[in-house]
């Protein structure tokens, strides 16, 4: 019986450990793929109109937005709940988490943008696929170190914010509640899954949304720049411009609305 | 295996406490007999809390605390004996603070069932009922089982704290100051029901009211200065203590 439970929390430990270890397993492959591929020289890439940037940025914030929030939250979970306070690791993911929350989301945004502009140059824009020598030719979407380097800011944007309020969240479930349900008797899983999570989830997911904001903040900049970059051939002046400001509106709008969900749910739940 | 009625529940050897490195109890050696009220009185931070929560290992996720020495459970080195989970369902704790948990008075109760797998409702029923009647809320409450604790009086709650306790069925029960935030009324229901409860239970109890605890105490620990002064019959530390210090202490001059 009592060896039975200890080997069944160890299990649930392992799992927890493991999970997160693939995931960042996982988030390596592609980066070492793009180093290989960044050896292309001549690219060519088939020129997007303005809608097919912006639904195709937005899946790129909603998919790696939701990974890195999911990714942000496991790891709350493990620093918070599984490793003391004193732990060295602990300690520096967090100084970490602490100095990439302080940087403003614009701030990212000028990166990405300065790492596009910086491949817009070796980009030859085509309105067609023609079979040219010695070039590669690719849709928009596909260019792996542009996609990449997009992927990248947006995890370091989002996931040391969820990182933080997640940790915030499991925080305000106070040490009472803790150890009365450890004074019954219940394992740390038992404690995790009847008190902490019903209890943080809301909180959680509002942190979820503020994380979300901030990558939609900073979509908005790229697509922006994106749309500016691609319409030079094919619309006038005008249009270019209100095709910029019309997808960083929409963006923006979705943004600070996050925001404000963030908000709500933090000030009913202290009150 | 059969305990032999002889045998102290608890004995404790050459306890020493720190927290970082502050030591806080040097040198404490006594032991727990089986059904009695074991009562641990001291002044504010004299670290009665801290004593008695070695007891369910409770002090376990205190990363700065560290101990030497020997607790035996029944004979079995407390860390050699169980886990910590069995541990605590065989030494149970109430707190000063009443923390109810946000279910129904009838999940309260039913969670120490529950988190062991009990499941059938009859069972879970039956449990319910016999706790709160032991700790004399099952009249008071029978009729609000399945609203939130919130709407209970302090009392009430810390009486539904005990019930849920005792619904673990443990062989032991610490208590650490329950009525620290209680009025004289309520106080009162609490030590009755202590009293009652140890006919059946061996109960461990911190308090900084030494009335409190000649009254509701057989055997009680006097804990100064990171010493256990005395430890004996509370009848004879009350009356004829044998330290100057305890002596200054239970007639209200130290402390
Ligand atoms: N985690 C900790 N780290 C450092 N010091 C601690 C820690 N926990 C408790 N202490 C200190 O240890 C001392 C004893 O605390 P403890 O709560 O055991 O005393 P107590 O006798 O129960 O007091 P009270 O009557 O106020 O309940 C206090 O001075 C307290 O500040
Ligand atoms: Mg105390």
């Amino acid at each position: 019986m009592n060896s039975m439970s200890t080997r069944a929390e160890r299990r649930q430990e392992f799992v927890l450990h493991s999970t997160s270890f693939i995931i960042f397993g996982i988030a390596i492959i592609p980066i070492l793929n793009a180093l290989k591929k960044t050896e292309a020289t001549h690219i060519q890439v088939v020129s997007p109109n303005a809608l097919s940037i912006l639904l195709n940025d937005l899946y790129i914030v909603l998919s790696v937005g939701l990974l890195a929030i999911l990714l942000g939250i496991v790891c709350a979970f493990y620093l918070e709940e599984w490793l003391p306070k004193t732990n060295w690791g602990r300690r520096w993911i967090e100084s970490h988490v602490a100095i990439l929350t302080g940087i403003p989301s614009v701030l990212y945004g000028i990166l990405a943008i300065s790492i596009f502009l910086s491949y817009a140059g070796t980009l030859k824009v085509i309105d067609d696929v023609p079979s040219a020598q010695n070039t590669e030719v690719i849709p928009f979407q596909r260019h792996t170190t542009l996609f990449l380097g997009e992927v990248l800011i947006f995890i370091l944007m989002v996931m040391p914010v969820t990182i933080k309020t997640t940790q915030e969240a499991l925080r305000s479930v106070v040490t009472p509640v803790r150890e009365a349900a450890y004074a019954l008797g219940a394992s740390q899983w038992q404690v995790l899954m009847r008190h902490v999570v019903p209890i943080a989830f809301i909180r959680i997911l509002a942190g979820g949304c503020r994380a979300m904001a901030r990558a939609f903040a900073t979509a908005a900049l790229l697509i922006g720049t994106y749309i500016w970059h691609y319409t030079t051939e094919t619309d006038g002046m005008s249009n270019r411009f209100l095709l910029f400001l019309g997808a960083a509106l929409v963006l923006s709008v979705c943004s600070s609305t996050l925001v404000e969900i963030y908000n709500s749910i933090y000030n009913s739940n202290s009150a | 295996m059969l305990t032999d009625e002889k045998q102290p529940v608890l004995r404790i050897r050459n306890l020493n406490i720190w927290y970082d490195d502050k030591q806080l109890l040097r040198d404490l050696s006594f032991e727990v007999q089986q059904k009695q009220v074991t009562a641990f009185i001291g002044p504010a931070n004299s670290g009665k809390s801290t004593l008695v929560r070695c007891i369910n290992r409770l002090n376990d996720f205190t990363p700065n605390f560290r101990s030497t020495g020997e607790i035996l459970f029944k004979g079995i080195h407390l860390h050699e004996a169980t886990d910590p989970t069995s541990l605590r369902k065989q030494i149970g704790m109430v707190f000063r603070k009443p923390t109810l948990f946000r279910c129904s008075i009838y999940e309260n109760v039913a969670y120490g069932a529950r988190i062991s797998g009990v499941n059938q409702s009859e069972h879970l029923d039956t449990i319910v009922e016999t706790n709160l009647q032991k700790t004399g809320l099952w009249a008071e409450v029978e009729n609000i089982l399945e609203e939130t604790p919130e709407q209970l009086a302090t009392g009430q709650q810390q009486r539904l704290c005990i019930a849920r306790a005792l619904a673990v069925e443990p062989e032991v029960l610490i208590f650490d100051e329950p009525c620290g935030e209680l009025d004289p009324i309520e106080t009162v229901k609490i030590e009755t029901l202590v009293r009652d409860l140890a006919g059946d239970y061996t109960l461990i109890f911190a308090t900084n009211k030494r009335r409190q605890a000649a009254r509701v105490s057989d055997v009680a620990g006097f804990l100064y200065s990171g010493e256990l002064v005395e430890f004996g019959a509370t009848e004879r530390l009350f009356t004829n203590p044998q330290d100057d210090r305890t002596e200054q202490y239970v007639t209200g001059r130290l402390g």
